[in-house]
């Protein structure tokens, strides 16, 4: 899991000199502080920003803060941010229409010391997320108990082979990525890892419901004794372009079946980065493409599926698109090819997936990581 | 609001000239709105420039096939121009150079549409 983003905290005040004071005060306890000369001023910092809460003056010059606290609740983005006033008034009438009608979580007098607002406004901070993370785990519990896990407790047992993956979630949120192992006999395992288009909650709702169509394809095609990833992908596609809910939901998905008995590795996938394949034998290191296109785009999309017949010490790796981000400066870029010369020597290596992850880990670290990221290794033994 | 999107009339089709240069979780549910509200006003060929564009993440991607999809359900079409290179690459890795007409630039999909 990633450390929770600091706390960052933006000051609305139309004075320099207290926006100044404030903001230093504020960092001296462990705040980021991002300084607003005017209502308008903030409004354009909130495009980009999505600070844990907003501290802002009631009387500005143009825009006052009741006016700008307006302007936020009609945003979806930022009607939820914590929003405190700073004021001088003691008008009981203003502070009550300020709680009630506005939604403001507290008035502040401005002659409280500095000291006194920041502790209160910490331990706010920390209410919402103690909060936050109370309801993460509820619904966490509430999808155990349908035994729905998007991301599984541990590696399967694969005869012949070594399965491990390795997930990260976008800044501590549970989101779109899910993994699955799914064992149908004692000859054929299903390896899923898939993407559902989106970050954090609705992303991550949304896996549960692709995860039970995914399980309840595999079931139906293996009852029907077809071993065929491209048919089960093309089943789970007509499945969820009929689904009123799920009709404008996209997801990617790797799907591999793995034969005990003979070995072999049949691989399709539905609009997902093309998987790498290493080859021990000659240290080769290919790109393994199918043509699916994204599950829920059309409900005619053709799939095809791929053999692999791998050799001892080969290995293929499976991997969302979070994998490939990077953050270069302020820019976010993807690039597919440059995870695959960076992940190169790795493979050469006998603890290789250890390093991977200690790679991925390193890359990811803080404010690099800009998606869910998850990877899984299938290494024949 | 400030837009998104910069609105170029043309003769067959609309350019639409995304301002921002994050495509992205904060900007994929204003650029869908504002799509479909070009389409919903009878514009059905929109060709799409991401000329300012660094990045493009998987909501927003998410949101241009939405609007795709609308555009078709209405006779329309969207095209994408003035791809950077690695988001071009992303889309051809992910097929959705299959999904989409994707032209170099605004002007080379403009004269062939």
């Amino acid at each position: 899991m990633t450390e929770p983003a600091s706390k960052k905290i933006l000051l609305v005040d139309d004075s320099p000199f207290m926006l100044s004071v404030m903001a230093k005060a504020f960092e001296k306890e462990g705040f980021t502080a991002i300084k607003a000369a005017s209502a308008a001023e903030a409004l354009k910092i909130l495009e980009k920003e999505q600070p844990d809460i907003i501290l802002s003056d009631y009387e500005m010059p143009g825009v006052n803060g009741f006016a700008l606290r307006r302007s936020l609740l009609k945003d979806p983005a930022t009607k939820d941010i914590p929003f405190a006033f700073l004021t001088s008034h003691k008008d009981n009438d203003l502070i009550m229409k300020g709680l009630d009608e506005l939604l403001a979580v507290d008035f502040i007098n401005k002659e409280t010391p500095l000291p006194v607002i920041i502790s209160k406004l910490d331990n706010l901070v920390a209410t919402v997320r103690q909060k936050q993370a109370l309801s993460v785990e509820e619904l966490r519990k509430a999808a155990e108990a349908i035994n729905v896990k998007s991301i599984p407790a541990k590696r399967p047992d694969v005869k012949g082979f070594e399965i491990d993956f390795w997930h990260l979630p976008y800044q501590g949120h549970p989101g779109g990525d899910f993994i699955d192992f799914i064992r149908v006999s004692e000859r054929y395992i299903f390896v899923v890892l898939g993407d559902v288009m989106g970050k954090k909650w609705t992303a991550w709702f949304f896996t549960f419901s692709f995860l039970s169509y995914i399980r309840a394809a595999v079931r139906f095609c293996v009852v029907a004794e077809e071993y065929d990833p491209a048919l089960i992908l093309q089943k789970i596609n007509q499945v969820i372009c009929h689904d009123e809910v799920l009709k404008d939901i996209l997801a990617g998905l790797s799907l591999l079946l793995i034969d005990e008995e003979t070995g072999k590795v049949a691989y399709a996938g539905a609009g997902d980065l093309p998987l790498l394949y290493y080859k021990a034998g000659n240290g080769s290191l290919t790109s393994i493409k199918t043509s699916g296109l994204l599950l829920g785009l059309f409900s005619e999309v053709m799939y095809d599926a791929r053999i692999l017949e791998m050799e001892e010490g080969d290995r293929l790796l499976i991997f969302s698109d979070g994998i490939i981000d990077y953050t270069e400066g302020d820019v976010h870029k993807s690039d597919y090819d440059l995870f695959k010369k960076n992940v190169a020597p790795f493979l050469k290596m006998n603890n290789s997936f250890t390093a991977i992850r200690t790679y991925l880990q390193k890359q990811l670290a803080g404010s690099r990581q800009a998606d869910d990221c998850s990877i899984i290794s299938v290494l024949k033994k | 609001m400030i837009m998104l999107l910069e609105i170029k009339e043309m003769d067959k089709l609309v350019a639409a000239k995304i301002t921002e240069h994050e495509a992205n979780l904060n900007n994929a549910e204003q650029f869908k709105e504002e799509i479909f509200a070009l389409i919903d006003n009878g514009h059905l060929r929109i060709i799409i420039s991401f000329e300012k564009v660094n990045y493009v993440d998987s909501s927003f991607l998410g949101a241009m096939v939405s609007c795709l999809k609308h555009a078709l359900s209405k006779g329309g079409d969207i095209y994408l121009a003035d791809l950077q290179k690695d988001i071009y690459s992303l889309l051809v890795l992910i097929r959705m150079d299959k999904v989409f007409k994707i032209y170099k630039t605004e002007e080379e999909g403009a004269s062939s549409i």
